[in-house]
C-alpha cells in the first residue's frame, strides 16, 4: 500500500487569512475519497493548495513521497490533474481538441500530437463513453456531455492523483451517477487516486473508501463512511435541525410527525413508506406498526420521527407489543391497512384490525375485497376501501 | 475534414492576398498596366516614372501595409485569448495610445534634446517601448484584477491618460512639428520606406519563433489561467511573453503608420468564424494572412476612394471593421 498523497500539518488559504488548518492526512494509491462539508468550509481551498493552484499557508504536502514544493509545475502536472468548478469555455475546439490539451505536459515545444498522445485521448474519450463526440464542437455541446469532457481531459493526463472539485454541480441526475461511476471505475480498475468534494453525501458514503468532513476551517472526521457518517455528524457539519439523516439508508427526510398521533397505519416489507410520506406532506400525524426492525419501514419511519410500535428482527410479535398497538389504536382515530403481506411472523396484524373496528374507528384499507374477505372475514364488510392513499385524503377532506 | 477546409481557406486566403497586392500595385493616382507590372517587378526594366511609382512607392508601402495588417491582427489574438474577452485589441486596451505617446515626446520632443532628423528606428524604439508600458502595466494588473471588465476600463483610462499628455505635448510643441505628428496619428502608410519594411520584416522572423513557441501555453490558456497552471503552464514566462510579444507586435507598426484600429479586434473573430476554430496553431497564421488581407483593401479603398486626396487608414478600417464585428458578434455560436 503506497502513499500518493500526504499532508503534514497543513494550513490553507488566501493571503494572510486562514481558511482551514492543522491537516494531517494520507491517501493511498486507488482510494477514492470524498470530502463534505458545507458551503464556505474551505473544500475548494484545500483542494486547490493540493493541486498546486494556490501556495500552502504552512505545513508539507507529499506526492508520492515527494515533497510538492520541490516539484516543477510539469512534474506535478505529469502526477495530478484537476477539475475544477470553473467551466471552461473553448467555444471552437472540437471535442478531441480539448480532450488533447490534458496531453500538455507530454507534448514537445510546439504541441504537437504523437501517435501515443492520439492513442492515450482515444482512450479517455472511451473511457468516459464520449467517443461519438469527438469531432464536435465543445461549445455546442450539452452540460454533462462537456463535464465528461473535461473529465477525459483529465484523464488523458495521465495523473496518479485526480482531484475534482464538486463535478456533479449542475448535472441531472443520469449524468450524476454516470459521472461518478466513470471515477469509481478509474479508482478501482486503472488504480487513480481520486479525491472528490462532493455535495451528495447518499451518493459519496455509497462510493468512497474514505470521506473527510470540513466544517469551519477544521477537519472534524476522516475515515471509511461506516465510521465517519451518522446522524450526529451529518447534522454537526450542515448544522442540521428539522431535517433528519439516515445513516442506513443515507437519505435525508424533512417531513416531520406532528404531535397528533390520529392515524395508525398498520404496514410493513415497505408497504407503509409511501403512506407515511403523503400522509406526512399533507399533515396528518401517524404512528405505525406492528413492524420488525429488519423492516424498511421501520428506517423510514424512524427517520421521519414517525413512532413506530415494533418488535425485534425475525421475532413473533409479543404480547406487550400488541398491547401497546392496541392502545396507540385506542387514542387514534382511523388505522389504514397498508396492504402489507401477512406471514407467521406478523398475523398479529390481523387483530389489530379487528381491534379497531370493535373500537368503532374508521378502518381503511388498500387491498381488494376478496383479498380483506379472506384476511378478516364477516368483518371486511365494515373496513372502507380505498383505492390508494389519496382516495383516503379525499375522503378525509 | 478540418484539415482540408483549413488548407483551403489557407490557399484562398493567399491567393487573394496576391490578388490584392497586383490590384494596388496597378491603381492609384496614376495607372499601371498590369503587364508592365510584371516587367517592373520581375526584370527591373526602368521605364523611369512607373518605376520609380512601383520600387520606390507602391511596393514598399503595400509590403509594408500587409505586415503591418498581419502583426496588429496576431497582435489582437493573443490579448483576445490572454484577457479572455473578445473586444479587446491593442486599440481597446490603450496600448497604440502607449505607442503614440512616446512617438509623440521623440517627434516633438526630439530637437530640443538633441536628436538630428529623426531615425525611424528610434521612432520605432519609441513606439515599441510605449507600447511595453501599457501592456505589461495591463498585464502585471491582469494577475490580481480578476475581473475582465474592470481590467478593460484600466485599459481605456491608460488609453485616455495617454492622448491627453500626448494633447499637452502638441500644445507646447513647434508648429511644423506638429503638422508632422498630427498627420502620423490619423494614421496611414503613405510614404513607408524600404527601411521602415525591413525593420518590420526582420522583427517578423524573430516574432514567427516566439509566435510559434507560444501557442502551445496560449491553446492551454483557453480554459483558464488555473487549469492551464495545473497542465504545467509556466505563467509568468507566458505572461511575460505576451508582453513583449503583444507590444512589439502594436508597437511597430505604430511607429510608423501611426495608430491603426480595427484590424486587431476584428481579423481574429474573421479567422475564428471562416477556420471554425479556436486553435491557437491554426488562428495564429489564419489572422495573420487574413490581416494582411483586410489591411491591403483598406489601404486601396483609402488611397481610390477619394482620390486624389487620401484618406487616414484607421477611418476605413473603423468603417469596414465597426460593422464586421457587430455582425460577427451577433452572429458566433460561442465565443473564444
Amino acid at each position: 500500500m503506497r502513499s500518493v498523497l500526504k499532508t503534514e500539518e497543513l494550513c490553507v488559504g488566501y493571503g494572510k487569512k486562514e481558511i482551514v488548518s492543522g491537516i494531517s492526512q494520507e491517501i493511498i494509491k486507488g482510494q477514492f475519497v470524498s470530502i463534505l462539508g458545507p458551503n464556505g468550509s474551505g473544500k475548494t481551498t484545500i483542494l486547490k493548495t493540493l493541486a498546486k493552484v494556490i501556495a500552502p499557508l504552512r505545513g508539507r504536502i507529499y506526492i508520492n513521497g515527494l515533497l510538492l514544493d520541490r516539484l516543477s509545475s510539469k512534474e506535478v502536472a505529469k502526477n495530478l490533474s484537476v477539475v475544477l468548478t470553473e467551466r471552461p469555455s473553448p467555444g471552437l475546439l472540437t471535442a478531441f481538441e480539448f480532450v488533447a490539451l490534458g496531453r500538455y505536459p507530454y507534448t514537445d515545444i510546439f504541441g504537437r500530437l504523437t501517435e501515443k498522445d492520439k492513442e492515450k485521448i482515444k482512450e479517455a474519450l472511451q473511457l468516459v463513453n464520449a467517443k461519438e463526440l469527438s469531432e464536435r464542437y465543445f461549445g455546442e455541446l450539452s452540460d454533462g456531455e462537456r463535464q465528461k469532457l473535461v473529465i477525459a481531459r483529465a484523464i488523458a493526463q495521465e495523473p496518479e492523483i485526480i482531484i475534482l472539485d464538486e463535478p456533479t454541480i449542475h448535472l441531472d441526475p443520469k449524468n450524476k451517477i454516470e459521472l461518478l461511476g466513470i471515477l469509481y471505475r478509474l479508482s478501482k480498475k486503472k488504480g487513480v487516486t481520486v479525491l472528490v468534494s462532493l455535495h451528495d453525501i447518499d451518493v459519496a458514503s455509497r462510493i468512497s473508501d474514505l470521506v473527510l468532513l470540513v466544517k469551519e476551517g477544521r477537519i472534524i472526521d476522516f475515515g471509511p463512511p461506516e465510521k465517519v457518517i451518522n446522524q450526529e455528524r451529518i447534522a454537526q457539519l450542515y448544522d442540521l435541525k428539522d431535517v433528519h439523516f439516515n445513516s442506513k439508508l443515507y437519505t435525508f427526510e424533512l417531513l416531520k410527525n406532528n404531535k397528533r398521533k390520529d392515524i395508525f397505519v398498520i404496514a410493513g416489507a415497505g408497504t407503509g413508506t409511501p403512506l407515511y410520506r403523503t400522509l406526512l406532506r399533507h399533515g396528518f400525524g401517524i404512528v405505525t406498526g406492528i413492524i420488525h426492525e429488519n423492516d424498511i419501514d421501520f428506517h423510514v419511519a424512524n427517520s421521519m420521527k414517525v413512532e413506530v410500535v415494533s418488535e425485534r428482527a425475525f421475532q413473533k410479535i409479543g404480547k406487550n407489543t400488541l398491547k401497546k398497538a392496541f392502545s396507540f389504536i385506542a387514542h387514534a382515530k382511523a388505522v389504514i391497512d397498508s396492504d402489507f403481506p401477512v406471514g407467521s411472523f406478523n398475523r398479529e396484524n390481523i387483530d389489530l384490525i379487528h381491534y379497531a373496528i370493535k373500537k368503532e374507528k374508521k378502518a381503511y384499507t388498500l387491498r381488494k375485497k376478496k383479498e380483506a374477505y379472506e384476511l378478516y372475514g364477516n368483518l371486511s364488510k365494515k373496513l372502507i376501501y380505498l383505492n390508494d392513499v389519496y382516495s383516503f385524503l379525499e375522503e378525509r377532506r | 475534414m478540418r484539415r482540408i477546409r483549413h488548407t483551403t481557406l489557407f490557399i484562398l486566403s493567399s491567393i487573394l492576398f496576391l490578388f490584392l497586392l497586383l490590384i494596388n500595385l496597378a491603381f492609384g493616382s496614376v495607372h499601371i498596366p498590369f503587364k508592365d507590372i510584371f516587367q517592373i517587378v520581375f526584370m527591373h526594366s526602368s521605364d523611369s516614372t512607373a518605376c520609380s511609382i512601383i520600387w520606390k512607392i507602391r511596393l514598399p508601402r503595400i509590403l509594408f501595409a500587409s505586415l503591418s495588417g498581419a502583426y496588429l491582427s496576431v497582435g489582437g489574438l493573443l490579448l483576445q485569448v490572454f484577457f479572455r474577452n473578445p473586444i479587446v485589441g491593442p486599440y481597446v486596451l490603450g496600448i497604440s495610445a502607449g505607442a503614440t505617446l512616446m512617438v509623440g515626446i521623440v517627434m516633438l520632443l526630439g530637437i530640443s534634446i538633441g536628436l538630428a532628423g529623426i531615425h525611424p528606428f528610434y521612432i520605432s524604439l519609441a513606439a515599441a517601448f510605449g507600447a511595453f508600458c501599457v501592456t505589461a502595466l495591463l498585464v502585471a494588473l491582469s494577475a490580481k484584477v480578476k475581473d475582465i471588465v474592470t481590467l478593460l476600463v484600466i485599459g481605456l483610462m491608460m488609453g485616455y491618460l495617454c492622448y491627453a499628455v500626448t494633447s499637452i505635448l502638441i500644445t507646447f510643441a513647434a508648429k511644423e512639428k506638429v503638422k508632422g505628428f498630427v498627420l502620423w496619428q490619423m494614421g496611414s502608410f503613405s510614404g513607408v520606406v524600404w527601411k521602415e519594411f525591413y525593420i518590420l520584416l526582420f522583427s517578423a522572423l524573430f516574432l514567427s519563433i516566439l509566435l510559434s513557441i507560444i501557442k502551445k501555453p496560449l491553446n492551454a490558456f483557453l480554459l483558464g489561467e488555473e487549469y492551464a497552471k495545473t497542465m504545467g503552464v509556466n505563467i509568468k514566462l507566458l505572461r511575460n511573453l505576451i508582453v513583449i510579444i503583444s507590444s512589439l507586435l502594436a508597437g511597430l507598426v505604430t511607429a510608423f503608420a501611426g495608430p491603426v484600429a480595427f484590424i486587431g479586434i476584428a481579423v481574429p473573430h474573421m479567422a475564428r468564424l471562416l477556420f471554425k476554430t479556436s486553435d491557437n496553431g491554426i488562428l495564429i497564421p489564419a489572422s495573420a494572412i487574413l490581416g494582411a488581407d483586410v489591411t491591403v483593401l483598406c489601404d486601396l479603398v483609402a488611397r481610390l476612394l477619394m482620390s486624389p486626396v487620401e484618406l487616414p487608414i484607421s477611418a476605413i478600417t473603423a468603417l469596414f471593421g465597426a460593422p464586421v464585428v457587430i455582425f460577427l458578434l451577433l452572429k458566433r455560436r460561442a465565443t473564444i
